[in-house]
């Protein structure tokens, strides 16, 4: 088993009316791993917490091998971070965006970052709000890849996009993990771009890991919950649907 | 350093800010309240972090290899460069107005070293109130624009009374030999301006290191 990238351990939380519990998993190189959970489970939060954008109350992040917190910057060197749905900098240009974040890491590379905006149709004297929601995470993903990132972490890249531009982007990242050799950490509600494309998956659920694994040992750990008689495999969502229906029962029997 | 600065230069400095900061010729202005030109000196990082909220530039910078104090320097470095360029951009103008024979401001102290010196106390004052407020939440700008208004309107007014005053009126003076006992006060004003942004650094960025975005 290789040194994972991403070591997440007891990640905690607090906040009125909503905690994150106990939050741990671990990403290997050359992984996708993607985060799910209803809306509120906790995702952002987690990837926030994560970069330090939330301060957790307890808990440890290593990546690459060193604490987060302490190496914060030179960590943050090698991570790409996308949000998904937020404006930066609506009113300038990508030009003006591109030419302050390149002066912010060492191992920019500008040729890289020319081939991206040709394979993404990108036109740098375009304002950012001129941008369509996939355009604008598309532009993110070239500023993340430009400085050759080891680390993606993306909070709902493929929200809000049709399904060819979701498709598109599925299909870059696992091109990404074959070529850089780096890793990807997604969160989404759409379980379908995971049927594609994941290597792992962590389920949140009310803040709380539900199970975190590969592919093929999560999907078979949520067996207990397929009817008699049923025996194909159950899909992602249908896991996440039964979990969630079950916890409406529980709360409904209190 | 110079990273940082231009990173808030070319993405968060509202164009107004900009402006504001060279709105120190004013003092060529042969009647006018000189100490409105501090207010402009604070209305330039207020306007520039409200941009800055709505730009989701908090989050950005977040993204970027930095910590929060850096995060905190960047906003603070951005503030001192708006006043201190206000500040020096206005003194050939107030040579000019010398030179000129300009005749005695009617309305207020004089753009003199004594005034230069109260308008630095005024800023450190200012950006001490205004930015330790905004960094406990990162967002709520207005809030803190209020509070650090009060302290700022009350300098302001001081000042403006002062050149009023007879028993004062050595600090509405350019001549040489008021100019000598105007000096300490200059000094104190760079003194202090320097203490309370060195100050101002440490809580916003103890503050700041709490806050979730």
């Amino acid at each position: 088993m290789r040194e994972p990238l991403l070591e997440v351990r007891g990640l905690s939380k607090h906040y009125p009316g909503f905690s994150l519990e106990d939050v741990q998993f671990s990403l290997a190189p050359g992984r996708i791993m993607g985060l799910i959970g209803k809306n509120g489970a906790g995702k952002s939060t987690t990837l926030k917490a994560i970069l330090n954008m939330v301060s957790p109350e307890r808990g440890s992040v290593t990546m690459f091998g060193q604490d987060f917190y302490r190496n914060e910057k030179t960590c943050k060197a090698r991570v790409g971070v996308v949000f998904g749905g937020i404006d930066f900098y609506p009113l300038q240009k990508l030009s003006a965006i591109t030419a302050v974040t390149r002066r912010f890491y060492p191992d920019w590379d500008q040729a890289q970052y020319r081939r991206y905006l040709r394979q993404f149709d990108l036109e740098e004297n375009k304002r950012f709000k001129a941008l369509s929601n996939g355009m604008q995470v598309k532009y993110l993903l070239a500023l993340a890849l430009s400085h050759h990132a080891q680390l993606l972490i993306l909070d709902e890249p493929t929200s809000g996009l049709d399904p060819v531009s979701r498709e598109e982007l599925l299909h870059l990242f696992r091109q990404l993990v074959r070529r850089e050799n780096c890793a990807i950490l997604f969160s989404t509600h759409i379980t379908s771009d995971l049927d594609k494309c994941a290597d792992d998956i962590t389920y949140l659920h009310r803040g709380r890991v539900l199970a975190s694994a590969d592919r093929e040992t999560f999907l078979r750990s949520f067996e207990h919950l397929k009817t008699p008689g049923e025996t194909v495999p159950l899909s992602l969502e249908e896991i996440m649907l039964r979990t969630e229906r079950r916890a409406w029962d529980e709360d409904a029997a209190l | 350093m110079k990273t940082l600065l231009y990173k808030e230069l070319r993405l968060t400095a509202h164009p107004t800010s900009v402006v504001f900061a060279f709105l120190g010729c004013l003092v060529l202005v042969p009647a006018y309240p000189y100490s409105v030109i501090f207010l402009f000196g604070c209305l330039a990082p207020y306007i520039t972090l409200v941009n800055a909220r709505e730009t989701n530039d908090l989050w950005y910078t977040a993204t970027l290899p930095m910590t929060k104090r850096e995060s905190v320097l960047s906003k603070c470095l951005l503030t001192a460069t708006f006043q201190l360029f206000q500040l020096a951009f206005s003194v050939p103008f107030a040579c000019l107005r010398a030179v000129l024979a300009v005749p005695n401001n009617p309305v207020g102290l004089d753009a003199t070293a004594a005034w230069y010196g109260f308008g630095l106390m005024l800023y450190a004052v200012f950006d001490l109130v205004f930015l330790s407020s905004y960094f406990k939440s990162g967002y709520r700008v207005g809030r803190a624009f209020l509070l650090a208004s009060v302290p700022m309107a009350l300098g302001m007014a001081a000042v403006e009374t002062a050149g009023h005053l007879p028993a004062l009126a050595w600090l509405d003076s350019v001549r040489p030999a008021d100019l000598g006992r105007q000096v300490p006060i200059l000094l104190a004003g760079l003194f202090l301006y320097a203490a309370l942004l060195a100050l101002t650094y440490r809580i916003c960025a103890r503050r700041y290191e709490t806050v979730d975005l």
